[in-house]
């Protein structure tokens, strides 16, 4: 794609044709160069590594200097001399506390190194017609993870224009994380409407009510988000890997994986951020779990996800039935084992208070 | 010899949602460009309701589920509010065209430059480390606020909003890594009536942030071949104008799209644009305006210094110039040319007399 927008063409042309007539002009005003001098910290010279010139490399002097509260809620970079008499913005997030995670800027970077675009990228030839049962069962999924990912674009973008331009690597990284959502609702419909199926029926949306309904702040929806939806999209994807079908769904799911890794990366580490810098913090997680345990263990119980999973595990209704829910059920008790063993990590014991509903998915 | 033969546990399986799903035996093809939105737009999936009833946050097309929570309190749901008709194109363009400004911008031709024009340059570079993110935070809002069944024109507004994270991005090192360091904000695009952060209407917003605002940007990026000092600049400010042409393109032909669907709405359009153009001519929000501060730095940089100031204003009018020649060529574009006619616009009388 080397052409111009069409709505820019015509106007570049007449543009073009503009510059080149650099006329004298009479009566230039006296500059009064009232901006010059004006600097808290002069004189950086920040230089490429190996990996290019990172947002990460840039915190240098003051310009590193992250404090624990943003005073300004105006859009002043960070490290910029102020400006008195700026009406503020609406930016409600300004405590450090309530978005950060020393990984964000490294992960920005890794976002936009690791982009990949599904309209040429993906072997869409390599799909080939699948059995009604399986076609079905993947569209269904296809259906359900892009719900989800609506769901983690609608509710960072939500959050994104509250935080605090003093954290804007956070703001940044985000960004990237809406976009791999984007994408990967993009590619999802592809699959689903490229190979003699549809889209399946929506979800009933329990988690999703739950993590739009976190709105408290953003730090209650990562832990809805990530720490408990975003663990079972792990397991999920990685199930949908080692059973795709053909070329096509391995880049896809293998794809999506990486960007989810990232925005858990950063999901995990916020949240072991707050834990440790904000009295408390655990406390209110805990509650939360407890509540939202309880509505992750209705939806684990619904039966769209659990038999498409099956019958693609199983390679069609009959092995669905046996084999295919056995693995489904394997898959889901490896994803309770990694969310406990996130909740020991930061510092929340569910073991023995696990809701019973989930707990059931342990034994035997 | 026997052998025991082990009969697997059999568990039931729900399959009554295969009864109730999307329309079936879609066959999207890749094309030349491999496979596109605008190819999967098939059957009924390409049909864009003119209101959106979608409260549940379902893709478009997806079977519905009586029982399905109404999480999505979309309060822009009607086609006209949002839609373009190239949304599809712009989108895979977008996704085309990402780059790197770590890796992509040859840091290493950065030279030490004399002092004037340094600070010149970390000037404008403080600027827009402050403005560019007005277009990724302001749009996630309306993301937010947009029913999926509009998916096309929403996800160019998220690819928006990276590559406003990338601009944010690459100002603020470019500020970073020659010797200089940040300087005083402007505070363009704070909170006051009439900026781009407060509108009420998505349309109004578009037109001050796609139409004024980057459209001013815009060409100021274009002609980053007179003022960028390096190969370093005139790759950012390049890579840069690829952007923002996608994100005014977003602009112009919404604006198209909505004059023909509404045109009850045009004197109401016609009034943003009257204030639009106010913004362009002596607004903080352009770079190369009449009152703004970052003129001053410009023309330094135009000139190649102080002492060539009066040099680089002149290269700095040009661009004035062009940015109003490109604003009506897009207003035209759009569909509202008619006001550069009927004496209601003061720009092509500003336009005559650059001349
Ligand atoms: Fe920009
Ligand atoms: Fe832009």
């Amino acid at each position: 794609m080397s052409e111009k927008l069409p709505t820019e063409a015509a106007v570049t042309a007449a543009g073009e044709a503009d510059s080149k007539t650099i006329e004298p002009v009479h009566g230039v005003h006296k500059p009064k160069y009232d901006w010059m001098g004006l600097t808290n910290e002069w004189g950086v010279r920040v230089k490429p590594g190996i990996h290019g010139l990172r947002l990460g490399d840039l915190n240098v002097g003051i310009y590193g200097e992250i404090p624990e509260f943003w005073e300004d809620q105006t859009r002043r970079p960070r490290g910029a001399l102020s400006r008195p008499g700026i009406p503020p913005l609406p930016y409600s997030l300004r405590y450090k506390h309530e978005m950060w995670a020393d990984c964000a800027a490294d992960l920005y970077e890794e976002a936009i190194q690791r982009r990949w675009i599904p309209a040429t990228e993906v072997p869409w030839d390599s799909l080939e017609v699948l059995p009604d049962d399986v076609e079905r069962a993947v569209c269904q999924i296809c259906t359900e993870l892009s719900q989800c990912a609506n769901t983690e674009l609608e509710i960072i973008a939500y959050w994104q224009d509250r935080m605090s331009y003093g954290y804007f690597e956070v703001k940044q990284f985000l960004a990237t994380v809406t976009f791999d959502c984007a994408r990967h609702m993009e590619v999802l419909r592809k699959r689903a409407l490229s190979n003699g199926g549809g889209l399946g029926i929506e979800s009933r949306g329990r988690v999703n009510r739950m993590i739009l309904e976190s709105s408290g702040g953003w730090t209650e929806a990562v832990v809805y988000l990530y720490l408990m939806r975003g663990t079972y999209i792990t397991r999920l994807l990685t199930g949908l890997l080692s059973s795709a079908h053909n070329d096509a769904e391995s880049f896809i799911y293998s794809h999506m994986l990486e960007d989810h890794a990232r925005h858990l990366t950063y999901g995990y580490d916020h949240l072991k951020y707050a834990a440790t810098h904000r009295k408390g913090s655990t406390a209110i997680m805990r509650t939360l779990l407890t509540i939202g345990e309880g509505h992750m263990a209705d939806e684990l119980k619904d039966g769209v996800v659990r038999s498409a999973m099956a019958i693609i595990f199983g390679g069609g209704i009959e092995g669905g039935r046996t084999r295919g829910m056995k693995r489904y059920l394997l898959l889901v008790r490896e994803f309770l084992e990694d969310y406990l063993a996130l909740c020991r990590w930061l510092g929340i014991d569910r073991e023995e208070t696990l809701h019973p509903m989930l707990k059931s998915y342990l034994e035997d | 010899m026997s052998e025991a033969v082990e009969i697997p546990e059999e568990h039931d399986l729900d399959t009554s949602w295969m009864e109730n799903m999307g329309e079936w035996g879609a066959n999207a093809r890749p094309g030349k460009r491999g496979l596109t939105l605008a190819d999967i737009q098939v059957g009924s999936y390409g049909d864009l309701p003119e209101v959106s009833d979608n409260m549940t946050g379902r893709p478009r097309g997806a079977a519905v589920r009586p029982e399905a929570y109404r999480v999505g309190a979309y309060s822009v749901h009607t086609l006209s509010e949002i839609w373009l008709d190239n949304a599809e194109y712009l989108y895979e363009e977008a996704l085309q065209r990402q780059w790197s400004s770590a890796t992509d911008i040859p840091w290493h031709t950065l030279e030490p430059l004399p002092d004037d024009v340094e600070e010149a340059e970390c000037f404008l570079c403080t600027f827009f480390n402050e403005v560019e993110f007005v277009a990724g935070d302001v749009p996630a809002r309306w993301i937010a606020k947009t029913t999926p069944d509009y998916l096309e024109a929403r996800n160019v507004l998220v690819v928006q909003v990276m590559d406003e994270a990338r601009h944010m991005d690459v100002f603020r090192k470019r500020a970073l890594a020659n010797g200089g360091g940040l300087m005083r904000m402007s505070g363009a695009t704070s909170g006051f009536v009439g900026s781009i952060d407060l509108a009420r209407d998505f349309t109004e917003m578009s037109t001050r942030l796609h139409i004024s605002g980057e459209g001013a940007v815009l060409t100021m990026f274009r002609m980053g071949e007179l003022f960028g000092q390096n190969e370093a600049e005139k790759t950012m400010y390049r890579l840069c104008a690829q952007d923002e042409a996608r994100h005014v393109a977003f602009g112009v032909m919404h604006l198209r799209f909505l004059a023909a669907a509404e045109p009850e709405r045009g004197e109401e359009i016609n009034c943003y644009l009257d204030e639009a153009e106010g913004q362009l001519i002596s607004g903080q929000q352009n770079p190369a305006g009449a009152l703004a501060e970052t003129s001053e730095a410009l023309a330094v940089l135009l000139g190649g210094g102080m002492q060539h100031y009066d040099e680089g204003h002149k290269k700095l009018l040009v661009i004035r110039r062009r940015q109003l020649k490109e604003y009506m060529k897009r207003v035209m574009s759009a569909g509202f040319g008619e006001r550069f006619e009927n004496g209601r616009s003061p720009i092509p009388e500003r336009y005559a007399a650059s001349a």
